[in-house]
């Protein structure tokens, strides 16, 4: 950011350009607003990591251009859940055809955002970390990188979970390890004609698919594969509370790395890319309850808080939703940003619009409706005991030599060999169903 | 029999894990002179449990005996070490001028 080339004074200045901070810049630069995007990698999105699905509707309100424009590796039409416990698995399938998410690298799919920014007229300076966000009697006042310091009437903070600006500013305590998970991810080439043939899909298909069991050794987590034009996006999520305690107790003496191959090298899966190369891996930190995450306001005098930073994910075991909160809150942001404008100035009375549209959108909705799945994510025995029991039973009707067990032994067979009482499974099965 | 059995294996041995540092050939760095993340080594070595070593997903940090060596050239910059700490021993920024890690895929 050097002082020479850039002004000193903007309207809006936005501190990261990920998915949320790309989409504010961008809609607030087409109104008309002095931006200025603040970006500590090269501009490339080059700090960008995600598991690899984005849900397409909400993105399509800030570019409409989307379907045709975005660098979308496929579309999502089959979604696939597995359960797995040791060698064996068990996998349901649903075959959509709707355009409803898609698979990308998010490196590629965020430069596309930061060149929409940039076109609309914001000034986008890459290269520059943000030390500090300034405050001046209890209000956001500007931004300081180095030496560089930038005025501006209001500051969106779109720094992402790992939340520096805001603990230094005091609005966040201590990042956690209570309500954040660590995603571990290797993307393996394996060719286009090869993915389709091993997946069963057409060349206009694609597939979400959620591991939920055995693959991160009993730690609470699960397993995704996501599959792009010729690579597959694999890795393991693993709630570090867990995985903490789960060292503590000897439980996990492996490497989270050895986790991911475990995964990569696990026989139910292995062929679906056989031969392949890493062409590359990663970490990043996702959210695990995005209301307890959330900083207490949304809003504070002169400073907004968006995407990650402002705890707005959806993880449900299920459904992982980030990028596209992310970007809308961006324009939840940047709406409330012109009302404010439009409204006798940008006071921290007209910007508390923001909190509002955010309370009134789907996004918040659905954190409230989903809450229940922190309780089931915080019970660690849950999940490796559900997936062992569910696959007992299905060894128990398939697994034969002579006799064929009576659907209730099965169940009851498979009860039995796991320690499990009927009343304490149906108590995991209601939170289980509450929660997702 | 053994000869089937072993043509079998032949065709389809059971595969090995990568080791850490042959997978991170992958990726790409622009490495800082300056390391953007500080230990206090004095407080690992009261540290009985070492969370770092099994949680960093680049292997920043190993152990020579038991004392934690970190090193930053390779870190992914996460940010699960000043999350897992229980000593309170790590100073974590972001590296700075566009350096660090650069993904591609991901």
């Amino acid at each position: 950011m050097s002082s020479t080339s850039i002004p000193s004074k903007f309207d809006v200045a936005v501190v990261g350009a990920g998915p949320a901070g790309s989409a504010t810049a961008y809609l607030l630069a087409k109104k008309g607003f002095k931006v200025l995007l603040v970006e500590r990698g090269r501009g490339l999105g080059d700090k960008q990591l995600f598991g690899g699905r984005v849900y397409a509707q909400p993105l399509r309100e800030v570019w409409p251009e989307l379907d045709k424009e975005a660098p979308i590796q496929r579309w999502v039409t089959r979604e696939r859940v597995s359960l797995v416990s040791g060698d064996k698995a068990l996998t349901l399938e649903f075959k959509g055809g709707e355009r409803k998410s898609f698979t990308a690298l998010l490196p590629q799919l965020v430069a596309w955002m930061q060149r929409k920014a940039e076109q609309a007229g914001a000034i986008f300076a890459t290269e520059a970390t943000v030390d500090e966000i300034m405050f001046k009697d209890g209000k956001a006042v500007g931004i300081r990188s180095g030496n560089d310091v930038v005025y501006a009437d209001v500051t969106v903070d779109a720094e992402g979970v790992n939340r520096l600006l805001l603990e230094r500013a005091g609005i966040v305590p201590r990042l956690s390890p209570d309500h954040i998970a660590l995603g571990v991810k290797e993307v393996l080439r394996t060719g286009s004609s090869q993915l389709e043939a091993a997946f069963g899909i057409g060349s206009d298909e694609g597939v979400a698919w959620v591991v939920v069991g055995d693959v991160t050794r009993g730690v609470p987590g699960g397993g995704f594969i996501y599959t792009n034009k010729d690579t597959v996006s694999i890795g393991v999520v693993i709630h570090l509370k867990h995985a903490i305690n789960a060292i503590e107790s000897g439980q996990l003496n492996n490497h989270v790395y050895e986790l991911v191959e475990g995964f990569r090298l696990h026989p139910y899966f292995r062929n679906l890319w056989h031969g392949a190369t890493i062409s590359e891996y990663g970490g990043h930190l996702t959210i695990e309850g995005g209301l307890s995450f959330a900083p207490k306001r949304l809003v504070y005098p002169g400073l907004l808080v968006v995407g990650d930073a402002a705890g707005l994910l959806l993880s449900t075991g299920i459904n992982y939703r980030g990028v596209d909160y992310a970007v809308y809150s961006g324009k939840l942001a940047a709406e409330a940003i012109e009302y404010a404008a439009s409204h006798g100035g940008l006071t921290y009375d007209n910007l508390l619009e923001y909190e509002r549209k955010v309370k009134d959108s789907f996004m918040y909705r659905d954190l409230v409706r989903h809450r229940a799945v922190e309780m089931l994510m915080n019970d660690p025995t849950m999940f490796s005991k559900l997936a062992e029991v569910f696959i007992g039973l299905f060894s128990q009707m398939f697994e034969q030599d002579y006799s064929v067990p009576t659907p209730y032994e099965a169940f009851t067979g498979a009860l039995t060999e796991h320690n499990m009482s009927l009343n304490k499974l149906m108590s995991y099965m209601i939170t289980a169903v509450r929660g997702l | 029999m053994s000869a089937t059995v072993q043509a079998t294996n032949k065709q389809s041995p059971e595969p090995k894990p990568m080791k850490l540092e042959d997978i991170l050939q992958s990726d790409v760095w622009n490495v800082d002179e300056e390391p953007h993340i500080v230990v206090d080594y004095s407080k690992c070595e009261k540290c009985p449990t070492k969370p770092c070593i099994y949680l960093c997903p680049a292997g920043c940090y190993t152990l020579a005996g038991n004392r934690v060596v970190f090193s930053y050239e390779g870190c992914v910059e996460c940010g699960t070490c000043r999350v897992i700490c229980p000593m309170d021993a790590i100073t974590w920024n972001y590296p700075k001028s566009g350096h660090g890690i650069m993904y591609r895929f991901t």
